[in-house]
């Protein structure tokens, strides 16, 4: 192991050549790659000279030296999404990249981890699962769900990548608009660690592995934000009686207005808006309105129906930042 | 009967081009007054102390980026001296010259067809815009040693980088 100095400076004088600009059309073909030449990838080196001796010329080859490029493991992630994926009843679906940085075909072990400092809530991690049929989208029952404990890509060829969704449901406790993050780290199967920590023999081509500079081992962080709804339904009502006042008489008619306020940026599915006759009282027929519009009483094509045990109103899907509202009246026995 | 005396008239003229050869090889083969070996060492650069300095090592792990230093080392057994003595040596593809080699080395940037010092040579790329070569660019390097005297040895070397 000797130190070098300056080792051209050995190297015997040359020759003056001609300063004559030289153009060749190359790009060269090379095996060169953005991940640096195959590992497996022989690298022969073999010098030939041409002399004269007297009145003879000869030439002379020498031996060849060889080296194998070992393969070096390297990984990289990153987070495909660009705004937080919403969660809503239905999981959020993260979607994250991973690509073989290295030299050398390689699977990656895959973990999420829904655990990030400045969450929100902490997510919980439904499933993980490759995007098999490559287009960027999660396709239930199309894509490949990974079995909890055999997380991990296909063997991926140097500078290829695959794309990982990563599905998050709310945990119970999470509320509207709360956001939270999830890091997806992937892990070369062969080993990590320190750059240039080295495994004997791991290698493609039967030569070592190499841990690269990001340490074989990479993670990105994805968004998902909460999107919830909540419902507050209030009652107040108005008595007219018989004199144009607003006692409470035999014969006064109280007319009762539900407002069913939804608030969060989600939406509420299969709202109804139910309410009993009071006792003492009977329905005034024909009086049930949804947003000040008239509803029938009979089961039929519109949302409502009111009559003696009661109305009940169908609200359906409704979005946050809405409020309906119901009325119906009833007659003082 | 014509086709068989064909045949056999060409077995024949094989035959005289088999027993020419030998003395051929034998001309050529006068045994060379120079020998050249070649060598490989792996560039790691060490820090001791706060100084970093490069030790030679052997090739044991060679990944993308590693610096290997080419050493073809040559002697001349000879009694009589060798005069323009010229060692070529090819890149191997995997393998790109390391800019420290080419200021007054000779290469070729289109595998030994033409030469030149690095900075006169121009590649046109496919766009058909004309560029300086750069180390990477380089196929072949050469140097020519005007005598060799006998008995007399000594080395060339370049660094290279793996693609």
């Amino acid at each position: 192991m000797n130190t070098y100095l300056s080792p051209l400076s050995r190297a015997a004088g040359i020759a003056g050549c001609s300063l004559v600009a030289l153009s060749v059309t190359a790009p060269l073909a090379n095996t060169a790659h953005a991940t640096g030449v195959l590992a497996g990838t022989l690298i022969e080196n073999t010098a030939t000279a041409t002399y004269q001796s007297g009145s003879t010329t000869g030439s002379v080859t020498s031996n060849k030296v060889t080296v194998k490029v070992d393969e070096l493991l390297d990984v990289a992630v990153a987070t495909l999404s660009t705004a937080p994926a919403t969660a809503t009843s239905e999981p959020a679906v993260l979607i994250y990249s991973v690509t073989n940085s290295g030299n050398g075909p390689e699977a990656f072990n895959l973990a999420a981890d829904p655990k990030t400092s400045g969450n929100g809530f902490d997510g919980t991690i439904k499933s993980v699962v490759l995007d098999s049929n490559s287009n960027g989208v999660y396709d239930p029952g199309v894509d490949t769900v990974l079995t909890a404990g055999a997380l991990a890509t296909p063997v991926l060829a140097p500078d290829k990548s695959t794309k990982v969704f990563v599905l998050v449901d709310l945990p119970a406790g999470a509320t509207d608009a709360q956001t939270s993050q999830v890091r997806l780290t992937a892990t070369a199967q062969t080993g990590s660690g320190t750059p240039g920590t080295s495994f004997s023999g791991k290698g493609e081509g039967g030569g070592d592995a190499v841990v690269g500079l990001t340490t074989a081992s990479a993670n990105s962080l994805a968004a998902l934000i909460a999107s919830l709804a909540n419902i507050s339904l209030s009652k107040s009502a108005t008595i007219l009686d018989p004199f144009g006042t607003a006692k409470p008489v035999p014969g006064a008619i109280v007319t009762y207005s539900l407002a069913a306020k939804i608030t969060g940026s989600g939406t509420l599915d299969g709202l109804h808006v139910i309410d009993t006759i009071p006792d003492g009282t009977t329905y005034v027929p024909g009086s049930l309105k949804l947003d000040s519009a008239a509803l029938t009483d009979g089961v039929d094509g519109d949302a409502g129906v009111g009559g003696a045990s009661g109305i009940d109103v169908t609200l359906g899907k409704i979005t946050g930042g809405t409020t309906k509202t119901v009325a119906f009246s009833v007659k003082i026995n | 009967m014509k086709l068989s005396f064909l045949i056999k008239s060409l077995a024949g003229a094989a035959t005289m081009v088999a027993m020419a050869g030998p003395a051929l090889a034998a001309a050529q083969s006068a045994p060379s007054p120079v020998t050249l070996k070649g060598d490989v060492m792996l560039e790691k650069i060490v820090t001791e102390n706060g100084v970093s300095k490069t030790q030679l090592v052997e090739p044991k792990v060679v990944i993308p980026g590693d610096h290997l230093l080419f050493t073809t080392r040559y002697h001349n057994d000879g009694a009589q001296a060798v005069t323009n003595f010229v060692v070529t040596n090819p890149l191997p593809s995997a393998v790109a010259l390391a800019s420290e080699s080419a200021p007054g080395t000779e290469v070729s940037i289109d595998g030994g067809k033409t030469w030149g010092q690095l900075g006169s040579l121009k590649v046109t790329g496919t766009d058909g815009a004309s560029r300086s070569a750069t180390a990477a660019d380089v196929t072949h390097v050469r140097w020519t040693i005007p005598t060799i005297a006998p008995g007399a040895s000594g080395e060339v070397q370049y660094h290279g980088i793996v693609r």
